[in-house]
């Protein structure tokens, strides 16, 4: 076994800022509530999926590894790692005195003890295809030995996702389950769908690259809210109720210019917004006229005035700033916006102001989609294209494109939808048959995904890039922008030092209020 | 409703009037119904009103049980149909399981079940009390709805005691001023408080009350909370009240002994303040049930707008995600509650009128 990576101990001076950031603390209690639409499903991170969910299991928990700005992968609760040169055994070092919340000791053990858990069918946990094709977990001193049935790529960006959290075994030791964990905040009571209270973790020690307090947050107390109407939530932030909200795109676009508030933007979202198409249904099974219709799309207006210029245009099937993706490389291989040429296709195809080609645009109601599909409607309508806009809502919407995107003869429809990870392997759960809505292509494609996961490092980007050339040259996805759904905060001018992560992350360790 | 409405004898006797023993049995206005049975024995007489009251009561339950228990099939079937599926909504737009686990978690909901089935398990467990766990966060839907019923009950009561207090007065006012100005303006009113959507008034409320005002919190769940949303529904139910006050008195004013009550000389206000507005009150305890069930419906939406922590936020929350053990349980709490309360209220007006028992 070679150790490929050994990476940062605990750095002193961390430690010695600590000392000095706790001494700068005002002694009044520093207090910040925010309002969200939404309540977490759960804070059980084995069994919980939705970004809610996560977003305050996150500041709960910590992760096994980190991960920067640009997708480089970092240290966490281990302090290192090594992998095998077969690619299927990881060595990770667990460190030394990390503290719980109920001040039991956090230990390799307790690595086990979630891996475990995770995989236990019992669990029925969403996330547990992510973990990889685990075999076995062993502990032995401060080392968890992770052994794959096959090589998985994904497994360190996983790793570092907020999915990954890990809890301490003490959170299931009582009759219920109560989150336990090493992260920034503890849980002090939590109404379901009204309000979450947290306390700052006074032990707590960060390892995450994207904060710079080394210690417990500045924060004494974060209450997180669940306020469900937009006005209302608003309301609450302007009235100085709460500090920070989830704006609707509107208000965030008006906030944006006035200096009482802040708006922020997850720029690391891991959020990707694409159309796709029934390629299985003519005339749409004819690479020319998906291309046709990719280029018909405006996606500077889309987000420039669909999404009030708050998201930026994207390029890849995947998310930017993801392992291997490349904008330009993108550009260069999909459609970009061009309706003669788009036109001359569909005539080549055998369209025209005569027998024009008559779509469904399928899609579900959403902030800023909505104005960009109207948008869209009028592109395709440029090139002579008719496009039904049908618009469901989303549970509703994702069952009925499981029904067409499984049927190769009924009407053709283009649809969008957004998906989102930290890691590009969110294609295998896409594009890999029979896919997420049965969206999956062909074997070859299959074959494709499967061997990405079984590489690492540059040979795996160079597999990751090579599908997103084939989908974008094949233009089975037409991606359209980046962000799009639950990236946007706003509050008011006080609150400094804010941040967003990956998969739109709550940061609030470096977070303090002014009065 | 109608016919539910009391003419009162015009018994000048004093005395609590409706009940049994001071009853002047064989002087009510049993318009085509009869003449009334011989006048019987006191004795008798409270045998046979404990006897109709009994009957009356189990009627009630028994019909009120098997409401319930159509309502939990009908609504469980009718989750079903809203096409859309708890799994797919809980992957949409973060896929994170493969299909196979997909599969895996809707067998283990018991989702891959045909319809039928589910509806069966899911209505036995409902008569054996249990009313299974959420699909998001797997947690006992018993237990979510009776934590927030309390939060639920006190914003109704509240909204339906502005409701009450605003909307018999006026309907009283419209009542005695039919067809005049006062008549027409608070009927204006009624059909303001009927077209207006619940949820803009409660947001406009909002922005007055809280925003620019700043008297009364936006979000939230206690005492100073509860002010803006109960306002809400009792300006948007006193409509209703109004208009059902309005038309039970104008009913009773047309009746014979309110002109005997003329006839005789009594001053007006006497005659509206004794002999009409008690049996209105009456017709008017029937018409809260009826009241309460579209406040209990409106709700659903007010405590969204205004973040109030009761079943009816979780209500909407469950459909958005197709949640449908926290669907139904929400579903046979309201329906519960809308047919305990007008049961209750059946049952009263019973004892409050005695020729409903004989029914």
């Amino acid at each position: 076994m070679t150790a490929l990576k050994n990476m940062l101990k605990m750095p002193v001076a961390a430690a010695l800022l600590a000392g000095t950031a706790l001494a700068a603390q005002p002694a009044v209690a520093a207090g910040l509530t925010v309002a969200r639409s939404v309540d977490a499903d759960g804070l059980d991170i084995h069994k919980v999926s939705t970004t809610q969910s996560m977003q305050v299991t996150n500041l709960l928990f910590d992760t096994l590894l980190t991960m920067d700005r640009s997708g480089g992968i970092h240290p966490g609760l281990a302090s290192g790692y090594t992998l095998s040169e077969d690619g299927k055994t990881y060595v990770f070092t667990i460190r030394d005195g990390l503290k719980c919340h109920d001040g039991s000791a956090f230990d390799a053990a307790a690595v086990k003890f979630n891996i475990d858990r995770a995989l236990d069918p019992a669990t029925v946990s969403p996330n547990a295809s992510s973990w990889g094709p685990i075999d076995s977990v062993a502990v032995e001193g401060s080392t968890v030995t992770v052994t794959m049935k096959s090589p998985y790529g994904p497994f360190t960006a996983f790793l570092a996702g907020m999915q990954s959290g890990l809890m301490c075994p003490s959170s299931v030791a009582g009759a219920e389950f109560t989150p336990i964990g090493t992260g920034p905040f503890k849980l002090v009571s939590w109404t379901r769908n009204d309000r979450i209270e947290l306390a700052a973790n006074p032990d707590y020690v960060n390892f995450s690259p994207l904060i710079e307090n080394p210690g417990k947050p500045h924060l004494d107390t974060l209450t997180i809210m669940v306020v469900p109407e937009a006005v209302a939530r608003m309301a609450a932030l302007r009235s100085g109720e709460v500090d920070m909200v989830e704006p609707s795109l509107e208000e965030a676009a008006d906030l944006k210019d006035d200096d009482a508030f802040k708006v922020y933007a997850a720029d690391l979202s891991g959020q990707q917004v694409f159309a796709a198409f029934t390629w299985k249904i003519a005339p749409l099974d004819n690479p020319n006229v998906r291309k046709a219709i990719g280029m018909a799309m405006n996606r500077d207006a889309y987000a420039t005035i669909g999404f009030e210029g708050l998201v930026d245009v994207a390029n890849c099937p995947v998310a930017p700033n993801l392992f291997a993706t490349d904008e330009e490389k993108c550009a260069s291989w999909g459609v970009s916006y061009d309706p003669e040429a788009a036109k001359a296709l569909l005539a080549e195809a055998g369209y025209g102001p005569d027998k024009p080609l008559k779509v469904k645009l399928l899609v579900h109601k959403l902030q800023g989609w909505d104005q960009m599909h109207q948008i869209m409607q009028q592109d395709l309508a440029a090139i002579g294209v008719e496009a039904e806009i049908e618009t469901r809502e989303v549970a509703a919407f994702f069952d009925y494109m499981g029904t067409v995107n499984g049927k190769a003869e009924g009407e053709p429809a283009v649809w969008t939808m957004g998906m989102s990870g930290a890691d590009p392997d969110y294609l295998y759960f896409l594009w890999k048959q029979p896919g997420f809505t049965n969206m999956g292509l062909s074997d070859t494609m299959d074959a494709e995904l499967e061997a990405q996961r079984a590489l690492s490092g540059d040979a795996r980007a160079a597999k990751v890039q090579e599908i997103q050339q084939y989908l974008l040259e094949n233009a089975y996805a037409v991606p359209l922008v980046s962000p799009g759904w639950g990236w946007l905060m706003a509050s008011t001018a006080k609150v400094d030092g804010f941040k967003m992560g990956h998969m739109v992350t709550l940061l609030f360790n470096d977070v303090t209020v002014t009065e | 409703m109608r016919e539910k409405v009391a003419a009162q004898p015009p018994d000048e006797g004093g005395g609590t009037r409706g009940l049994p023993l001071t009853r002047p049995s064989g002087t009510l206005s049993r318009k085509g119904r009869g003449g009334p049975p011989s006048r019987p024995r006191r004795q008798t007489d409270v045998e046979t009103w404990v006897a109709g009251m009994i009957t009356l009561i189990a009627r009630r339950i028994a019909t009120a049980f098997m409401t319930i228990l159509a309502v939990v099939v009908l609504s469980g079937l009718l989750v079903h149909v809203v096409p859309g599926d708890p799994v797919t909504a809980m992957m949409a737009q973060s896929v994170t399981a493969s299909p196979e686990v997909m599969a895996e978690m809707r067998s283990q909901l018991g989702l891959d079940l045909p319809v039928w089935q589910q509806v069966a398990r899911y209505a036995g467990g409902v008569l054996t009390g249990d009313l299974g766990t959420t699909i998001r966060g797997n947690e006992p839907v018993a237990r979510l709805l009776l934590e927030r019923l309390p939060n639920t009950f006190i914003l109704a009561a509240s909204g339906l005691g502005v409701a009450l207090v605003l909307g018999v007065p006026l309907g009283f006012i419209a009542a005695i001023n039919r067809g005049r100005l006062a008549d027409t303006a608070v009927m204006i009113i009624a059909v303001l408080g009927v077209s207006i959507p619940g949820f803009w008034l409660g947001l406009a409320m909002i922005q007055i009350f809280s925003l620019k005002l700043g008297w009364f919190p936006v979000a939230g769940t206690n005492a100073r909370n509860l002010v803006l949303p109960a306002l809400t529904l009792g300006l948007i139910y006193c409509a209703l009240v109004a208009r059902m006050t309005r038309s039970a008195l104008i009913e009773i004013l047309a009746e014979d002994y309110i002109r005997t009550a003329r006839a005789r000389g009594l001053r007006e206000r006497e005659v509206l303040l004794v002999h009409a507005l008690k049996p209105a009150l009456i017709s008017i305890v029937t018409v809260v049930g009826l009241v309460f069930a579209y406040l209990m419906g409106g709700q659903v939406i007010i405590e969204n707008v205004f973040s109030w922590n009761g079943i009816g936020r979780l209500a909407i929350q469950a459909m958005l995600q197709r949640d449908y053990p926290m669907i139904q349980g929400f579903i046979v709490v309201f329906a519960t509650s809308v047919v305990v309360v007008s049961m209750s209220l059946d049952i009263l007006y019973g004892i409050l009128d005695p020729r409903m028992r004989q029914r």
